[in-house]
C-alpha cells in the first residue's frame, strides 16, 4: 500500500485546480487532481458563474418577452414560465461543461481522483474516495486550490430552502413571492435580477452606502442602482440586518440603519445570504503540516505562490487577491510556469470584474474613489449609450462608458462600463491597460460602425480631447 | 648553421637582459611591492621579432630555477630557441602554456617570484600590458557600439534626451502606438531621436507620455512615476499579512464549523505482544542461513498479513456497487464484508511499573495537541521504534491511534499481529 508517487498533486478541481492540472499535464508532469464534488470545475462551473449566467440569460429573455417586445412591434400571446425547464437548460449547460473539463484532463494525461484530500504529512495526501475506501498519493509538488465557500450570516442558518446561499438561489423550485437579499454585491444583485425578472418582489439590503461591492466605481454604482430600481428591485442601502427569525415557510428580518437610527422589520419567503465568500480549507489537514493562515483564513503565500513549506504552493480563492475565476485561471498557469520555467506572469493591476445584470457592469483598473483616496490626479471622460447609434437602434440605451486617465501623459488608469455586453467590451479596456495605452491610442484605433464599441472609442476621445457625437 | 644557432642564442641572452633589469629595479624597492611576484613577459629574441610560439616550458609551475637554467623554448618563424634564467627564482604561474601560438612580444607569459618567497601567499600582479592595451582600445570598441540599433541598452545617452542619466532607451522594434506615431510626425522627430526617448511602458514600450516628456510638454518625471505605480499594482500586496494568532484555540472552533464534518474522535487501541518468539526465530535464521533479519522486517510482514481482510469500520459508507449488491441480496451470499487496512502499529516497551490497561481506553491522557498532531507524529514514532530493536525481549505494547469507528477493526488487526508474531514468526520470512 505504498502511496502513489506523482510529480504534482493538486487538491481541488475548480478553475484554479483543473487549469493547473491541464497546464502541468501539457508540460509533461505526472499529475493527480483530487476533487470531492464529483464533477470538475468547482464553484464556478457547478454552482456559480456558469449556472447563474444561464438563469440570467433566460430570465432576461422571459422578462423581455413579457414586458419589452410589445413596443418593438412583437406581440406574443400567452407567456408562461416553465421553471423546471429553465433549470433543466441550466443543468444541461453545466453538465456539458464539466464533462468537457473531465475530457480535457484525460486528454492531457491527468489522473483524476474523486475524493476528499487531506494532508497526512508534507508530502503525502490521503484521499478518502467518494466511492468508499481510501488511498494516498505523494507529490514532489503539491498545490492547494481548494477555493472558497459562502460566508454564513451569523444567526441565520442556511437551509437552502427558506434561507439560501447562492447555491440554493440557482436551484429554487418555485418563484418566491417575496425575497430579501442580504448583501448588494455582484452575486446578490445577479440573483436579485433573476428572481425579480421571474416575478419575485425583491429587496436588497446592503450595509454599505453603495451597491456593487467596494470595487465598483461609485458613480457607476449609483447609476446601476437607478436602472435596477426602475426594473423593480427595491434597495435598502446603509442598512444592516440585526437578526432574523425563521418561522415555517417564512423569515422575518430585523433591520437597522447602519449609522444607528430607526429600526424596522421585513418579511420574506426566501432570504438569500450573499455577504461574501471565505477561503475554504476545512478537512484539508493543514494542522498536520503546520500551515499558516492569515486572520481571514487565507493560506499565506509568497509572490511565487509558495506557502511556508516551499514545495506546497497555493492559488485561487483560498489565498490572496480577488475571488474571481479568471484570476485563479491566470494563477494556475503562472504557478506551473514558476515550477517549470522559473517565472510566471499575472498582472494583478489589470484584472477585469463583471456583473451580469441587465445592463451589465464591467470595470478594470482603478476607480475614481481609489484615485481620490490615493491623491492621484486624473481626468475623466464619459460617453452615454444614449448617444450611441447601435444602442439607439437596439432600444437599449441605459448606461455609459467612463474612462479615467492621467491628466499629463494621458495614460489610461481605469475603465468602467454600464451597458449591454459591457462584459465583452471590457476586454478592450483590459488590453489597453496591459499595454499601457493612452486614451488617444484607443481613440485613434478604428472601431466598426455601428457598434456599441464606438461608445468606448468616443469615451476615450472625451477623455483626452472631445467626443464627436456628444 | 652552427654560427646561426650561436647568434640566436646570443640574441636570446640579449633579450633576457630586460629580465635582469626588472629584477634589479625590483631589488631597489623597499616597499611591500618588493614582496610581490613579477610578471615575466614574452621576450623579443631578435630585433625584428614581434611574436613567437611557446614550444615548451622546461621548468614546471612551482619549481625553483637558478640563473642559467633554461626556462622555456620559444619557436619563431626562424628557429627554436631556449630562454635562460638570469637569476635564481621560482616559477610561480605559467600564463601561456606549452604550444601557445602567436604570443605578442611583451605579453605576460608567466609570473615569477624570488627564491624563498612563499608562493601561496603571494598575489599575482596585474597584467600591465593588458591594462594598457585595453585602455587604448576602449574608445575604439565603444564607437561602433553606439550606432548599433539593437544592442540592448546603449550606454551613451543621445544629447537631446531630457531624462535621468542611466535610464534605458531602446529602439522601438514594433509599430509605434498611434498616439506616439502622431506626436513623432507632428514634431518632426527622426528615428534616432525616437530611439533616444526613454520608454516607460510595459516591456520597454514607448508611450505617449514618454514622447510628451521628451518634448518637454509635461513634467519629465511623470511617466516613470506612473509606470512605478502600475508596476506596484501588478503584484499581489503581500506586505501586511496578519498571521492568524494562536491556532490552537482557533482550530477546534473551525472543526466545529457546520460545513466540514467534525474531525473523528481518535482513540488508542493497544495490545501487549511478546517478541521473544521473534527473537528466537531471528537467531535460528541467522544460525542456519547466516542472514540477519531485523525486527522491523518481522513486524512489517506481520502487519502486512494482519492488514488483510479486516472488518469494515462502523461508519463505513458502502460503494455504489455494494449498495446494488445489497439491493439484490447478494451481499449475504458473498459473506462478511471486509476490506484491506493500512495500519502501522506503534511499538513501545511495556513500562515495567504501570499496570497495563486491558480496555481500549487511551493509555495516556489525550489532549488536543495529540489529536492535532496525531496523523504525522505517531507514524514517525512508529518508524523509530520499529527500526530500533531496543525494546525487544520482554512484552511490548503495540498500539494504534484510530477514529472511534475503527476501534474494532484496529483491535482485530492487533490481535492478528500478536498471533503471528508470538506463534510462528519464522513463517513470516521463510
Amino acid at each position: 500500500m505504498a502511496p502513489q508517487a506523482r510529480t504534482r498533486v493538486i487538491i481541488g478541481g475548480g478553475v484554479a485546480g483543473y487549469v493547473a492540472a491541464i497546464k502541468a499535464g501539457q508540460e509533461g508532469m505526472k499529475v493527480t487532481c483530487i476533487e470531492k464534488r464529483g464533477t470538475l470545475g468547482g464553484t464556478c462551473l457547478n454552482v456559480g458563474c456558469i449556472p447563474s449566467k444561464s438563469l440570467l440569460n433566460n430570465s432576461h429573455l422571459y422578462h423581455q418577452v413579457l414586458h419589452d417586445t410589445k413596443h418593438r412591434g412583437i406581440e406574443v400571446g400567452d407567456v408562461k414560465l416553465n421553471l423546471k425547464q429553465l433549470m433543466k437548460a441550466k443543468e444541461q449547460s453545466v453538465s456539458g461543461l464539466t464533462k468537457g473539463v473531465e475530457f480535457l484532463l484525460k486528454k492531457n494525461g491527468v489522473e483524476y481522483l474523486k475524493g476528499t484530500g487531506s494532508f497526512q504529512d508534507e508530502h503525502t495526501v490521503k484521499v478518502q474516495l467518494n466511492d468508499g475506501g481510501e488511498t494516498s498519493v505523494t507529490g514532489k509538488n503539491i498545490l492547494i486550490a481548494t477555493g472558497s465557500e459562502v460566508t454564513p450570516f451569523p444567526g441565520l442558518e442556511i437551509d437552502e430552502k427558506t434561507v439560501i446561499s447562492s447555491t440554493g438561489a440557482i436551484a429554487l423550485e418555485k418563484v418566491p413571492k417575496k425575497m430579501v437579499v442580504i448583501g448588494g454585491g455582484i452575486i446578490g444583485l445577479e440573483m436579485a435580477s433573476v428572481w425579480s425578472r421571474l416575478g419575485s418582489e425583491v429587496t436588497v439590503v446592503e450595509f454599505l452606502d453603495q451597491i456593487g461591492g467596494p470595487g465598483m466605481d461609485t458613480e457607476i454604482a449609483k447609476n446601476i442602482q437607478k436602472i435596477l430600481k426602475k426594473q423593480g428591485i427595491n434597495f435598502k442601502t446603509g442598512t444592516k440586518v440585526v437578526s432574523g427569525d425563521k418561522t415555517d415557510g417564512s423569515v422575518k428580518l430585523n433591520l437597522d440603519s447602519a449609522k444607528g437610527g430607526k429600526a424596522e422589520s421585513i418579511d420574506a419567503d426566501v432570504v438569500l445570504v450573499a455577504i461574501g465568500r471565505r477561503p475554504y480549507t476545512g478537512g484539508l489537514g493543514l494542522e498536520n503540516i503546520g500551515m499558516e493562515l492569515d486572520e481571514r483564513g487565507r493560506v499565506i503565500i509568497d509572490s511565487e505562490y509558495r506557502t511556508k513549506i516551499p514545495h506546497i504552493r497555493c492559488i485561487g480563492d483560498v489565498t490572496f487577491g480577488p475571488m474571481l475565476a479568471h484570476k485563479a485561471e491566470e494563477e494556475a498557469v503562472a504557478v506551473v510556469e514558476y515550477i517549470k520555467k522559473g517565472y510566471g506572469h499575472v498582472n494583478y493591476g489589470v484584472i477585469p470584474a463583471v456583473m451580469y445584470t441587465f445592463p451589465e457592469v464591467a470595470w478594470v483598473g482603478q476607480s475614481e474613489q481609489d484615485l481620490k483616496k490615493a491623491g492621484i490626479n486624473y481626468r475623466v471622460g464619459t460617453f452615454p449609450f444614449s448617444a450611441n447609434s447601435r444602442a439607439k437602434t437596439n432600444l437599449d440605451t441605459d448606461g455609459m462608458v467612463k474612462m479615467l486617465a492621467d491628466p499629463e501623459t494621458d495614460r489610461l488608469l481605469g475603465v468602467h462600463i454600464i451597458g449591454p455586453n459591457a462584459g465583452e467590451m471590457i476586454a478592450e479596456g483590459t488590453l489597453a491597460l496591459e499595454y499601457g495605452a493612452s486614451c488617444e491610442d484607443i481613440a485613434r484605433t478604428c472601431h466598426a460602425h455601428p457598434t456599441l464599441a464606438e461608445a468606448f472609442k468616443e469615451a476615450a476621445m472625451a477623455t483626452y480631447s472631445k467626443a464627436i457625437h456628444f | 648553421m652552427a654560427s646561426f644557432a650561436a647568434a640566436c642564442r646570443m640574441s636570446a641572452r640579449l633579450a633576457t637582459r630586460k629580465l635582469q633589469q626588472d629584477a634589479a629595479s625590483r631589488g631597489f624597492r623597499t616597499s611591500a611591492a618588493a614582496l610581490a611576484a613579477q610578471n615575466f613577459t614574452m621576450p623579443a629574441l631578435s630585433p625584428t621579432m614581434t611574436e613567437g610560439n611557446i614550444a615548451a616550458w622546461r621548468v614546471k609551475e612551482g619549481e625553483k630555477f637558478s640563473a642559467g637554467d633554461v626556462l622555456l623554448e620559444i619557436e619563431t618563424d626562424k628557429a627554436t630557441m631556449d630562454v635562460e634564467a638570469q637569476e635564481d627564482g621560482i616559477l610561480m604561474k605559467v600564463m601561456q602554456g606549452d604550444g601557445s601560438k602567436g604570443v605578442q612580444v611583451g605579453t605576460r607569459i608567466a609570473v615569477i617570484a624570488e627564491e624563498g618567497d612563499d608562493i601561496s601567499s603571494l598575489e599575482i600582479p596585474a597584467d600591465e600590458k593588458a591594462q594598457s592595451t585595453q585602455a587604448a582600445e576602449a574608445p575604439k570598441t565603444q564607437t561602433p557600439a553606439t550606432p548599433e540599433p539593437d544592442s540592448a541598452p546603449p550606454s551613451s545617452t543621445p544629447p537631446k534626451v531630457a531624462s535621468k542619466p542611466g535610464a534605458k532607451t531602446s529602439k522601438q522594434t514594433y509599430p509605434l502606438y498611434p498616439s506616439v506615431a502622431q506626436l513623432v510626425k507632428e514634431n518632426g522627430l527622426d528615428e534616432s531621436a525616437v530611439s533616444g526617448i526613454t520608454p516607460t511602458g510595459p516591456g520597454g514600450r514607448l508611450l505617449k507620455g514618454d514622447v510628451l516628456a521628451f518634448l518637454g510638454k509635461i513634467n519629465t518625471k511623470t511617466p516613470s512615476e506612473i509606470s512605478a505605480r502600475f508596476n506596484k499594482a501588478s503584484h499581489l500586496d503581500l506586505s501586511n499579512i496578519k498571521v492568524a494568532k494562536a491556532p490552537e484555540p482557533k482550530k477546534p472552533a473551525k472543526e466545529a464549523a457546520p460545513v466540514p464534518p467534525p474531525a473523528p474522535v481518535k482513540s488508542v487501541v493497544s495490545l501487549p505482544v511478546s517478541l521473544s518468539a521473534v527473537i528466537e526465530a531471528q537467531r535460528k535464521i541467522q544460525k542456519s542461513l547466516g542472514v540477519f533479519l531485523p525486527l522491523s522486517t518481522f513486524i512489517s510482514r506481520a502487519s502486512e498479513v494482519a492488514n488483510d481482510e479486516l472488518p469494515l469500520p462502523a461508519g463505513y459508507q458502502p460503494t455504489a456497487d455494494e449498495l446494488f449488491n445489497q439491493v439484490l441480496g447478494l451481499d449475504k451470499v458473498a459473506g462478511p464484508k471486509v476490506s484491506r487496512g493500512a495500519y502501522i502499529p506503534q511499538i513501545a516497551a511495556l513500562p515495567p511499573a504501570s499496570a497495563f490497561p486491558t480496555s481500549a481506553a487511551p493509555a495516556k491522557k489525550l489532549d488536543i495537541l495529540d489529536i492535532l498532531a496525531a496523523p504525522s507524529r505517531p507514524k514517525q514514532a512508529a518508524k523509530k521504534t520499529v527500526v530500533l530493536p531496543g525494546a525487544s525481549t520482554g512484552p511490548n505494547v503495540f498500539s494504534l491511534q484510530v477514529p472511534k469507528a475503527e476501534e474494532r477493526r484496529a483491535l482485530v488487526f492487533l490481535e492478528r499481529v500478536k498471533l503471528v508474531l508470538e506463534s510462528e514468526p519464522g513463517r513470516l520470512v521463510l
